[in-house]
């Protein structure tokens, strides 16, 4: 009989073995072939686990779950549909971003000419230019590189100059083509960018349009809102199943456990966004004083609230946007009296300083305490690999991520030791 | 205990060991199952003060638990996180004291335990262990903290019959001690 159960007992560890390891081989397969969805799946859990105080404070005021959940979608589809209505408007389509990359382009290399005090880049220029000119003429010439339009660029950019010839703006941007032609290094760029197009095979049809990039974004991105719903409406139903999975001699250690992380990853995310929030505040009130356009100002203090997610890179990702709208900029009034319109690329350095620190004297400290004590070659390494895995969106989901896995494996050992099963 | 004895017993442990996490995921004894909660629910003093309606509300907070024949619910020592109440079967509350077990309480179906848990984390001062087959509710601390934040006037009657509960409880057990403290008096008197 025992030697019978013995065997019933051996047969049963292979099959439940074979069992986990086809389970897992399924789930890995489905997460390879729907990678594109993890991303969207993510975000839409952050978004829902930030929300998590606001449904409790509706439930308090007496609305079940459901309406609750409705309440929140509804208000966050009114937030995102109007932010990115004035966003869309703001942010330049392809056509723009050509005229801007033309305009920009110009603009540098006038200012490098203008501080080396130089005719043309051939010319002599002052000290400055004897001293350095020599080590900063290959970098200006890649800057020209990665600015410059390739020749469908150019053409569309052409045609549509046809299309509208009395637009002054693009009588500007047509001048300061023409100029860029006769740079020394114009050839030299225009061949490479033809040897970049023969690579990738193809040449540029025409541009996409919003409406494009909008309809390839929700069809990956329409997982999002699913994903929000049925966490928010969940109600504890995935926490009770996978409670029920944990063998009795761990329920009450797992029930802590889940509730110590639920609480540590709740409180980093919602601090997380208020430090962004705040940041993004700051760069938006500082720029508009020095004198930008408000539009300009809430989408570059969004992008620099956004990337400041990102330890050490953010603030250089502020920085760097601030710095770009200055240079191409026209028009800059700033409304505090001593400040000269010439100031705006200092007042920039400002804005960003002054953000930089309200953040790690107060807003950091205040909202997010010790919860990120994160060793820096962690976080430095830890941003890298992002980046290579996810792009930017690797880069701003890195911390995050790292930091929760920390407190899930911290607080797992201590409850272990709390409960005995483990020295 | 023979040898047969100990080996069927370390058998069926791991027999157990095999089949929880699958036999949980198969166990068609899911939390689901919010009726027959209510039912028994209605009838635990802990939540006598509470409307229809109210526990209804919250029977989805309990997770259903089934212990097998000996097998601890908790141990003293442990951190207390949740509050049990037996829905089938029984339980034996055993407190070690100098290497010996004494048995405080039986408890079966309605009855519960480890409530003090629901108050703080403080370890727990005895043994709880299933001496048949078992199932129970338990209510994690921190859902009930977190009750008293969406629903506060559920989870204020909530905290409020515990005290009472609790308050009773001590009541009980000071008019025990000094019952024993008179014997003992007498005792030594005669």
């Amino acid at each position: 009989m025992i030697r019978l159960d013995k065997e019933r007992l051996k047969r049963s560890r292979v099959f439940y073995f074979l069992l986990t390891v086809f389970i897992f081989a399924v789930i890995g397969f489905l997460i390879y072939s729907m990678k594109s969805l993890i991303l969207p799946t993510i975000i839409g859990a952050l978004i829902a686990y930030i929300c998590i105080p606001i449904l409790d404070s509706l439930k308090r005021k007496g609305l079940s779950t459901a309406p609750s959940v409705l309440v929140i979608l509804g208000s966050l589809f009114l937030i995102v549909f109007f932010s990115g209505k004035q966003i869309v408007q703001v942010i330049p389509d392809e056509k723009d971003q050509y005229e801007l990359r033309v305009e920009l382009r110009y603009k540098l290399n006038e200012m490098f000419l203008d501080i080396m005090e130089k005719e043309t880049f051939g010319s002599e220029g002052n000290l400055l230019s004897s001293l350095v000119g020599e080590e900063l003429y290959p970098v200006v010439e890649k800057i020209n590189q990665f600015l410059s339009l390739s020749k469908p660029e150019r053409n569309y950019l052409y045609e549509f100059n046809f299309e509208n010839p009395s637009d002054s703006v693009r009588k500007e941007i047509f001048t300061y083509l023409k100029e860029l032609d006769k740079l020394p290094f114009a050839e030299k760029i225009s061949t490479t960018n033809q040897n970049i197009l023969t690579e990738k095979g193809h040449e540029l049809d025409f541009p996409d349009t919003k409406a494009t990039i909008f309809l390839d974004a929700v069809s990956t991105w329409i997982v999002l809102p699913f994903v929000f719903i049925f966490l928010l409406i969940d109600d504890g139903r995935i926490k009770r199943f996978i409670i029920s999975l944990v063998p009795n001699r761990y329920f009450e250690m797992a029930l802590t456990t889940f509730d110590n992380v639920d609480d540590a990853i709740g409180n980093y995310l919602r601090g997380t966004l208020l430090q962004s929030s705040l940041v993004g505040l700051t760069f938006i009130v500082g720029l508009v004083l020095i004198g930008f356009k408000v539009d300009a100002s809430i989408l570059i203090g969004l992008v620099a609230g956004i990337s400041n997610a990102i330890p050490f890179l953010g603030p250089v990702i502020g920085l760097g946007v601030g710095l770009t709208y200055a240079l191409i900029a026209d028009n800059v009034t700033p409304l505090i009296p001593f400040m000269g319109s010439e100031d705006v690329v200092i007042g920039v350095f400002i804005v960003v300083l002054i953000a930089q620190g309200l953040d790690n004297s107060i807003f950091q400290p205040l909202v997010l305490g010790k919860a990120v004590d994160l060793h820096p070659l962690i976080v430095i390494l830890g941003v890298t690999g992002g980046s290579i895995i996810y792009g930017f969106i690797g880069m701003l989901f890195a911390i995050p991520t790292i930091v929760i896995i920390k407190v899930i494996i911290s607080t797992f050992y201590k409850q272990l030791k709390a409960y005995y099963i483990i020295y | 205990m023979t040898e047969i004895e100990m080996q069927s017993e370390s058998e069926s442990k791991s027999k157990s060991r095999v089949n929880t996490f699958w036999g949980n995921i198969f166990s068609s004894n899911k939390d689901g199952e919010d009726t027959s909660h209510f039912e028994l629910l209605k009838d635990v003093p802990l939540f006598s003060n509470l409307k229809r309606r109210e526990l209804k509300a919250i029977t989805n907070q309990f997770y259903k638990r089934k212990f097998e024949s000996g097998e601890h619910v908790f141990e003293t020592g442990q951190p207390g996180a949740a509050m049990f109440i037996v829905i089938e079967g029984e339980i034996s509350i055993i407190a070690k004291r100098n290497n010996k077990n004494i048995e405080l309480a039986k408890l079966g179906k309605g009855e519960f335990f480890g409530e003090l848990a629901l108050l703080d984390n403080s370890p727990r001062s005895a043994d709880a262990i299933a001496t048949r087959d078992t199932y129970a509710l338990a209510i994690f601390r921190e859902d009930l903290n977190k009750l008293m934040i969406t629903l506060p006037l559920i989870g204020g009657k909530i905290i409020k019959k515990l005290a009472i509960i609790i308050g009773m409880r001590l009541k009980a057990t000071n008019e025990m001690l000094s019952r024993k403290n008179e014997n003992s008096k007498e005792m030594v008197d005669d």
